[in-house]
């Protein structure tokens, strides 16, 4: 089901170019025909609501209940896992998802992602088709100069991406990898998203 | 009671006690709050915009002596406590602004913070957080003229939550005074 293209090459190039910070934008990841099957695990999951000052949506449990969005992750991990070791040079060996919700008012305000001990290294957000396509809800990456102190000293908008349907967007996790996914202001953004870990 | 035991106790009531966490209406009136408004856009505002902690406009040092005696006078009826300014500020927030709990400072010595909102009217969803250990035990803000009374201890944090981009005219100002006892 989930397939990079088969040229990495380009690929790394963009991973290495990318600004502010290392990602890569990958449209068309599934075939069409495959996505009823996909929502449907999806629709048997159900979400929650989640919410704190960082954040407003609702998503999956962080451990999947049914064995088919287990299976889900177990297979996108297996599938992209070896390709993007490859593409970002950053040696992964298995991924954690959710299914996210966001609706109107949702929100992920900014943040890195980096957590210590975590060993997060990368992350991704995979977009599904619904219903009615999110007003908003967009991934906004962050340019960040750090100080002497190590603190950020300043943080502006660097890139808007927008949460288009069987879109993938992978990215690096660092200290500086600064995101946020925009107020959904219509519509329904849904998306698996998580990180990949050594 | 041990002398340990009275230590563990005294330092949980430090951590968890109760404490004054309310709001007083109509504090302000409509048109001191506009006066006011007016008087800090004159002394103008800096933009925060670190956005891994907040997004707002911020006036450090207001030039509001009457008002803040005022909020003073009300903490320590409130409270029961002699209390007096050390630090004041104003934030203003706008559709998609906020402030983070992790940006706000860690209090000791149980300070009073007074908030009076001076916003010209609520904007749904826009309030402040006061959280202990991460959970929220008191939400306030978002009635034009209130103020809050929040005695804080050293596990309390502040959040001002999202502003809804749904509202983009939305206007939250928001005068805060720390106050403490005199050394």
């Amino acid at each position: 089901m989930w397939q990079l293209p088969a040229d990495e090459a380009p690929l790394a190039r963009a991973w290495q170019t990318a600004t502010p910070f290392p990602h890569l934008v990958i449209d068309d990841l599934v075939a069409v025909a495959e996505l009823p099957a996909l929502l449907e695990i999806l629709d048997e999951e159900g979400v929650e609501p989640y919410s704190g000052d960082l954040f407003a949506f609702d998503a999956t449990a962080p451990e999947p209940k049914t064995a088919e969005l287990r299976a889900v992750r177990a297979a996108f991990g297996a599938a992209l896992a070896g390709p993007l070791s490859r593409i970002t040079g950053k040696p992964v060996a298995r991924a954690d998802l959710r299914a996210y919700a966001y609706r109107v008012g949702h929100y992920l305000l900014p943040h890195s992602d980096h957590q210590e001990g975590l060993e997060r290294l990368l992350a991704f957000a995979y977009y599904l088709p619904t219903p009615e396509p999110p007003r908003g809800g967009e991934l906004e990456l962050y340019r960040c100069t750090v100080g002497p102190d190590g603190e950020y000293a300043a943080t502006e908008s660097a890139l808007v991406i927008e949460a288009r349907p069987n879109r993938l967007v992978v990215f690096d996790v660092s200290d500086v990898s600064l995101h946020q996914v925009r107020e959904v202001l219509g519509g329904l953004r849904l998306s698996l998203a998580g990180w990949f870990y050594a | 009671m041990t002398p340990a035991e009275a230590t563990i106790e005294a330092t949980i009531e430090e951590l968890f006690g109760a404490r004054i966490a309310k709001e007083v209406p109509e504090v302000a009136g409509r048109a001191l709050a506009a006066e006011v408004r007016e008087r800090i856009a004159r002394t103008g505002y800096t933009r925060y915009a670190l956005y891994d902690r907040g997004s707002y406009d911020v006036c450090a040092a207001p030039d509001e002596p009457a008002l803040l005696g005022a909020l003073a006078a009300l903490a320590m009826k409130e409270t029961g406590r002699e209390l007096h300014v050390v630090e004041a500020r104003v934030l203003r927030l706008r559709a998609g602004d906020y402030l983070l709990a992790h940006h706000d400072v860690l209090r000791a010595r149980n300070p009073v913070e007074v908030m009076l909102e001076l916003s010209p009217r609520g904007v749904p969803g826009a309030e402040v957080h006061y959280r202990r250990r991460g959970q929220v035990y008191f939400a306030c803000g978002g009635t034009p003229g209130a103020a809050s009374i929040v005695e804080r201890g050293p596990s309390v944090s502040c959040n001002h939550t999202y502003v809804s981009r749904q509202y983009p005219d939305a206007e939250i100002v928001r005068l805060i005074a720390l106050l403490t006892e005199p050394a």
